[in-house]
């Protein structure tokens, strides 16, 4: 292997270093610590200038008295659940949306598909917390949602700091990262492909679920991965549109760090909140590749 | 209504063989399984097909050649059903399919990008078309399998279609478009993907199966050598009609315009004026000064008339004395030759400045060929080698 | 532009840079907290060039100080937030030899603030303000009669009322440091306890009345009251007056007033210092000088609406700021308040799941 190719691939592994693996460390690091009133407000700190005795004191000081701290409170499991619960149904419903806008871009004329592309990228010229405020105008008891049905002679409905708040701010947030993906994988896909499915006796519908769709599984699967993952740690849009029992890992972790000061506790939160999303990642990757053979 | 049966065995062979005669477009009894009568196909402004009769009879291997643009694709997706003609009808076996949708016609197609399944394995891609038509789970495995016998993949039945070879890839659509026994085959540029002599090779097999089978195929193609090989049949188009329907050999022989006759292989083209000799011939006086070339007569023509003498390079005789007692003798000079090995092709510039292609088998060694650039030479044939054509 | 010329360029505007930091005081106060006119002022007065930024919460600013390098020279936290930081070692002492404005300051806030920051080594105060009931007078008493307990803890905490106010919904402050002291003095505890047995007596109290809340947040209310989204919130002193402000310039009809909980109303009070490893300590110190100017501290509560720790200043107080009890309880009011001071870390940590499991159930 030639000095190019190596420093090709070394550059990704230096990225993953750098922005992922080095801030992981620390917060692992802090994770292991212990809560102090000082500056940083954990103890132990290293000091590198103490040299070897000085590290292996820093080490045995370390331990994981935090994450035994998060089994002995239900507050925590219960809260990764209820996270996870949120963003599942969130990107189901995100699917559920996004595809149909996918697959009528992707047959849409050629000539229109540039504009429609923008579109769904449009929202994104505009700053989030703008877009997450003009839903609390929307859903608010006297938002235009509630005027609307007043006007149309209905009741009154109550849902911003509900859960359906949060999952409309969710899916609303997310949609672009579901239709994108999708988008490109069923625009690569040749026409012919869903022809032949046709002509070999499958209904229009038919062709759909067993060719179309299969064949579009890469693109759901990245979609709903863009919007499971963050979707998971989400913290402003349930504070912003949620109500107080939106029960969310982000908004715990947030309580830990700001309202505890625990830098330590909150730290171990994260930590585990990335195992529980990378550990499933990895099993499927896995698997992918072995069905890719 | 597309239920699949065991492949029929022909009662008689089909296709153009030595010893049988089939060609039930010459007998008026004959039934044919598809009839094209007045079909037009517009695409906004765009005329696609014009007004096109046309009738294929079942066991045929019939050709669909023209130039990109001519409709034959268009045409082909119509009996497949993913068209449907703007004024007209279609039949098969006497039934109006019109407003038959793809998945209901017992029509099936093999795609020019193959369109295998990407994410189905050779043997799932196979039993795709059958396991819609609800057959018995037994009866697919078999089926599947003997359709593989038929290309000889049985080896690569587990495979993905991007883990094989595109030869492969290629017999794995044919057996796909042939598990559910169509009535119709349509073969969209079969071979168009594959290299010369898998070509050429793959153009044999498709004739065995064909024949083996007994399915009538319609196949698309821009390639008339293609065309000539397979077909029983071969329809030559042009901007959306058909120029001539015929059977290769006559479509060789006997083309019915000057469209066809130049699209179909070499020619050499000398227009002139026209006047019937009799008995179907017809000369043409082409130059002032030199005796009038004759030919058959494509049809019927009066005196006067312009017309274009076509005569294949290879029906040309080249001397160096002028020969005796032949009336088709023009003279000129060798202008080029162009050396294939087994064959020569020469250049001869006539004196009004028409370049006549000849082509001479190369018996001898190149050294010794009798005639080189600039020589005079004589050129000859016979009075029924050409056709004299009006169109 | 060659490389070389570029390169001295940027050298020179690096050093240009290093010289206006010399020259910058950067300080961080609440959202609308000041007079934008003063800083004006401050800047034409000391030369200084003045960086203004805000936030809007104690933890926000806590977590800046704690990790270190915020950078800022002058922070404005509230003075239990301010008692702890102190310990964590955040500030620098003052220099009371270069605020010669500090006897302007008013005794009665400087003994209350005593307990924060003995001595006041580290501190002075900027505003000060109680946390009470914002309430829509004509709603609440539509539902409730004319007698409804309208100065009274009981009104958000007592289930019976807040069963009848729900339908026009109450917001509460998302603070457990607010809501536990209210609770525990309507039960006629000490609201300042630092007792785990006591603090648990809240949560019941709290708990019994969780069905009715509308939204716990600390900001939204302003506009909710405003608006007559609510009717009642428990809130600060000077959003609520804010509150009355946008109801009357909109002149929607709805009319709200601030009322100081007769139980006994919770008193903070928000304290200017200088972070231990503030960048430029002399301007922040001729900032926190400028800012005790008493015609300066005036200006800046007649534009907010919040008492100041100033008794000099009060001779320039507009009528509707030193004559609003609201703003300046009267002596009798003033009595009946109380300060509180930062829990221990466990029972920080007890309360916040406390109020974890009030507001969600779990």
């Amino acid at each position: 292997m030639d000095f190019r190719r190596v420093s090709l691939i070394a550059l990704p592994y230096a990225w993953l270093l750098l922005l992922f693996l080095v801030p992981f460390g620390i917060v692992l690091k802090i994770s292991l610590s212990d809560y102090a009133l000082s500056i940083p407000p954990y103890t132990p700190t290293l000091d590198i200038t103490g040299g070897w005795p000085a590290i292996r004191d820093f080490l045995g000081q370390l331990d994981v008295e935090n994450y035994v701290f998060l089994t002995e409170d239900d507050l925590y499991w219960k809260a990764y659940l209820s996270s996870l619960r949120i963003a599942l149904i969130s990107t189901f419903v995100t699917l559920l949306i996004g595809y149909p806008l996918a697959y009528a871009m992707a047959k849409a004329p050629r000539e229109w598909q540039p504009t429609l592309l923008m579109l769904v990228i449009l929202p994104f010229w505009t700053s989030f917390l703008i877009r997450v405020y003009a839903w609390i105008g929307i859903l608010s008891s006297q938002g235009y949602l509630n005027q609307t049905l007043a006007f149309l002679g209905l009741e009154p409905v109550t849902v911003l700091n509900t859960n359906v708040a949060v999952y409309i701010g969710i899916v609303y947030t997310y949609l672009p990262f579901m239709v994108l993906p999708i988008y490109a994988t069923l625009e690569k896909m040749e026409g012919d492909l869903i022809e032949a499915a046709q002509d070999l006796g499958c209904t229009p519908t038919e062709a759909f679920w067993r060719v179309t769709l299969p064949l579009s599984r890469p693109g759901i699967i990245a979609g709903c991965f863009l919007v499971f993952i963050p979707a998971v740690g989400e913290f402003v849009i349930p504070s912003l549109l949620g109500g107080s029992e939106t029960l969310m890992i982000g908004k715990v972790l947030w309580e830990e760090f700001f309202n505890n000061r625990d830098w330590p506790v909150a730290s171990a939160v994260a930590v585990v909140l990335l195992l529980i999303l990378v550990i499933p990642i990895v099993l499927f990757q896995k698997n992918q590749e072995k069905e890719q053979e | 209504m597309n239920q699949p049966s065991s492949p029929q065995t022909p009662a008689q062979p089909a296709g153009p063989g030595p010893a049988t005669a089939f060609h039930p477009w010459d007998d008026p009894e004959a039934v044919p399984l598809i009839r094209f009568q007045g079909v037009t196909k517009r695409f906004g402004d765009f005329t696609a097909i014009d007004d096109i009769d046309l009738d294929i009879y079942p066991r045929e291997f019939f050709a669909l050649l023209g130039p990109s643009g001519c409709g034959k694709t268009t045409l082909m997706r119509m009996l497949a059903g993913f068209e449907s003609p703007s004024l007209g009808a279609i039949t098969l076996e006497g039934r109006d399919i019109v407003r038959v949708p793809p998945h209901k016609r017992a029509v099936n197609m093999m795609f020019q990008s193959y369109a295998l399944f990407p994410h189905l394995t050779v043997e799932q891609n196979i039993a795709f078309g059958l396991k819609r038509s609800g057959m018995e789970k037994d009866a697919i495995e078999a089926r599947v399998a003997e359709m593989l016998r038929m290309v000889q993949l049985q080896k690569f039945a587990t495979r993905k279609p991007h883990q094989i070879s595109g030869g492969q890839r290629q017999r794995v659509a044919l057996a796909r478009a042939l598990a559910k026994a169509p009535k119709l085959l349509l073969l969209d540029e079969p071979l168009g993907a594959l290299d010369k002599k898998l070509r050429q090779q793959t153009q044999f097999e498709l004739v065995d199966i064909q024949e083996k089978t007994g399915t009538t195929f319609v196949i698309v193609t821009h390639d008339q050598e293609e065309a000539m090989t397979v077909a029983s049949r071969i329809a030559v188009m042009n901007e959306g009609r058909i120029a001539q329907v015929d059977t290769p050999g006559r479509i060789y022989e006997s083309p019915a315009s000057v469209y066809v006759a130049d699209f179909v292989g070499d020619v050499n083209l000398i227009e002139g004026n026209a006047r019937p000799i009799g008995q179907g011939m017809a000369e043409i006086h082409w130059r002032e000064g030199v005796p009038a070339i004759r030919g058959q007569a494509a049809e019927p023509l009066a005196e006067g008339d312009r017309a274009t003498l076509a005569i294949r390079p290879e029906k040309i005789t080249v001397s160096r004395e002028r020969p005796e007692g032949r009336n088709n003798v023009v003279q000129g000079r060798v202008h080029d030759i162009a050396y294939l090995g087994n064959i020569s092709t020469y250049h001869v510039l006539l004196p009004d400045g028409v370049i006549v292609q000849a082509l001479v088998a190369n018996s001898r060694r190149i050294a010794r060929r009798d005639f080189t650039w600039e020589d005079e030479v004589w050129l000859s044939w016979s009075d029924t080698a050409g056709v004299v054509l009006t169109r | 532009m060659t490389l070389k010329t570029s390169l001295v360029a940027l050298a020179a505007g690096l050093a240009a840079t290093a010289a206006a930091a010399q020259e910058q005081v950067r300080v961080y106060n609440w959202s609308d907290y000041i007079d934008e006119e003063l800083l004006t002022e401050f800047e034409e007065e000391t030369g200084y060039d003045l960086i203004y930024d805000v936030f809007d919460s104690n933890e926000l600013l806590e977590t800046k100080l704690l990790a270190g390098g915020s950078g800022y020279d002058v922070v404005v936290p509230t003075g239990t937030f301010l008692q702890r930081q102190i310990s964590a070692g955040a500030f620098q002492p003052l220099d009371y030899d270069k605020l010669p404005n500090a006897e302007n300051l008013w005794d009665v806030i400087r003994d209350r603030t005593e307990k924060y920051d003995p001595g006041h080594e580290y501190s002075i105060n900027y505003m000060w303000g109680t946390t009470g009931l914002g309430v829509n007078v004509d709603e609440v008493r539509a539902i409730l009669g004319e007698d409804a307990p309208i100065d009274s803890l009981a009104l958000i905490l007592d289930p019976a009322n807040m069963e009848k106010l729900a339908e026009c919904g109450v917001h509460f402050l998302d603070a457990p440091t607010e809501l536990i002291p209210a609770a525990l003095t309507y039960l006629g505890e000490e609201g300042d306890s630092q007792d785990p047995e006591v603090i648990a007596k809240a949560e019941p109290v709290l708990t019994a009345v969780r069905p009715y809340v509308t939204k716990f947040h600390s900001s939204e209310y302003i506009n909710a009251l405003a608006n007559g989204d609510i009717c009642v919130a428990i809130g600060w002193s000077g959003d609520v007056l804010q509150a009355r402000d946008r109801a009357a310039e909109a002149d929607n009809g709805i009319t709200i007033e601030y009322h100081i909980p007769k139980e006994g109303a919770l008193m903070w009070f928000d304290q200017m210092a200088i972070p231990a490893d503030a960048p430029n300590p002399e301007g922040a110190h001729a900032f926190l000088n400028f800012i005790m100017d008493a015609e300066n501290m005036a200006q800046a509560s007649n534009y907010v609406y919040y008492a100041n720790g100033n008794e000099a200043s009060q001779q320039f107080l507009n009528e509707d700021v030193i004559g609003d009890t609201a703003i300046y309880p009267d002596e009798e009011t003033l009595e009946n308040t109380y300060t509180t001071s930062p829990w221990p870390p466990r029972v920080q940590r007890d309360v916040t799941r406390m109020w974890t499991r009030i507001k969600s159930g779990t």
